[in-house]
């Protein structure tokens, strides 16, 4: 099975995959990309309203094979705090 | 040999020095299981009950697309589901994850077992009881608790766990999995463990190298993920003996 690299960045902590992870072929490794997106968003989201979350996949000659990113804007329309 | 069976189920309480015997007799037969096989597969027919005695064995379901969702961790002293001495068919599939020690135990002597011991009954029981609250608690992290909290309080358990069968001196102890089993433990992706390993280890909460787990600090770990240790109903059997040692003694 081919080796296939993930790069992440939460926005705060970006992450250059050293170990990679063996997987069928590059639609397996797209899933694990995608899913990967939403679990760094649950972690991050109560910290503020502006995020931007991404992943890059790589071989194992550092191509770059697929790329996703996830945009998380929430906007006050009253004062934070209240209205 | 301290056998850690009998020490697992020592923490019921109430098992006298004949029902040691009996346990012994029982996990006598053991033989080893290479790492990652199966030891039952989900719609088998229950004809025995495993016992691990060493290495580290999982509950598991495969989900449709391959995906694999591991529901519950045995450590060495753990029964594999002893309800397959009652159910006929298993509903999930266990596993080795490291080479174990096994005990299997055919369900008509588990049935002997549970009527002729009432002591020994009331134990298997009570370890029923307690990974039923552990199945609650994964449950509840699953759910609720975000990722960083969701591992520690994982490696909090495992630290009891394995403490109560003496298998974690010095706040240490072996953590053979891969990021992805750990993955398919947390309902993560083995990509975000890593980010989250990396992250309980710059906080200083824990070491993790060649696969052994070191807890630093063990209270602050217990304080950052809110862990209580109230669904696992034992207290460490070590420091029950030397309480009831130093109040004999006293």
């Amino acid at each position: 099975m081919p080796r296939y690299f993930f790069n992440t960045d939460d926005g705060e902590t970006r992450l250059q995959d050293g170990e990679g992870m063996d997987l069928p072929d590059v639609q397996a490794a797209r899933a694990i990309a995608m899913s990967s997106l939403p679990d760094m968003a649950r972690d991050k989201l109560p910290n503020g309203d502006h995020f931007t979350f991404s992943v890059q996949v790589c071989d194992g000659v550092g191509t770059l094979l697929y790329s996703a990113t996830l945009e998380f804007a929430g906007q006050w329309h009253v004062p934070p705090g209240g209205a | 040999m301290v056998n850690v069976f009998i020490r697992k189920l020592d923490a019921a309480g109430g098992l006298n020095e004949t029902d040691h015997e009996t346990l012994r007799r029982l996990s006598s037969h053991d033989r080893l299981v290479p790492a990652r096989q199966d030891l039952i597969r989900e719609g088998d027919r229950t004809e025995t009950v495993y016992l691990v005695l060493s290495g580290f064995a999982c509950c598991y379901k495969i989900l449709p697309r391959g995906r694999r969702c591991i529901s519950g961790l045995m450590v060495p002293g753990d029964f594999c589901d002893p309800r397959a001495s009652i159910l006929d068919e298993m509903d999930h599939s266990i596993a080795t994850m490291t080479d174990c020690t096994v005990v299997e135990i055919p369900r008509q002597t588990m049935w002997r077992l549970i009527e002729d011991h009432p002591r020994i009954a009331h134990a298997v029981c009570w370890s029923m009881l307690v990974d039923g609250a552990v199945t609650r608690e994964w449950l509840i992290g699953i759910a609720r608790r975000l990722a960083p909290e969701r591992m520690a309080h994982l490696f909090c358990e495992l630290l009891l766990r394995l403490r109560a069968v003496g298998l974690a001196a010095s706040n240490e102890y072996a953590l053979p999995f891969t990021q992805s089993d750990l993955a398919d433990m947390l309902g993560l992706t083995p990509i975000h463990v890593n980010r989250v390993l990396r992250d309980l280890r710059s906080r200083g909460l824990i070491v993790l190298s060649r696969r052994r787990l070191r807890i630093l600090d063990e209270a602050r770990l217990i304080a950052f993920c809110s862990f209580n240790p109230n669904y696992l109903h034992r207290i460490p059997v070590i420091d029950r003996i030397s309480t009831e040692k130093a109040m004999n003694d006293y």
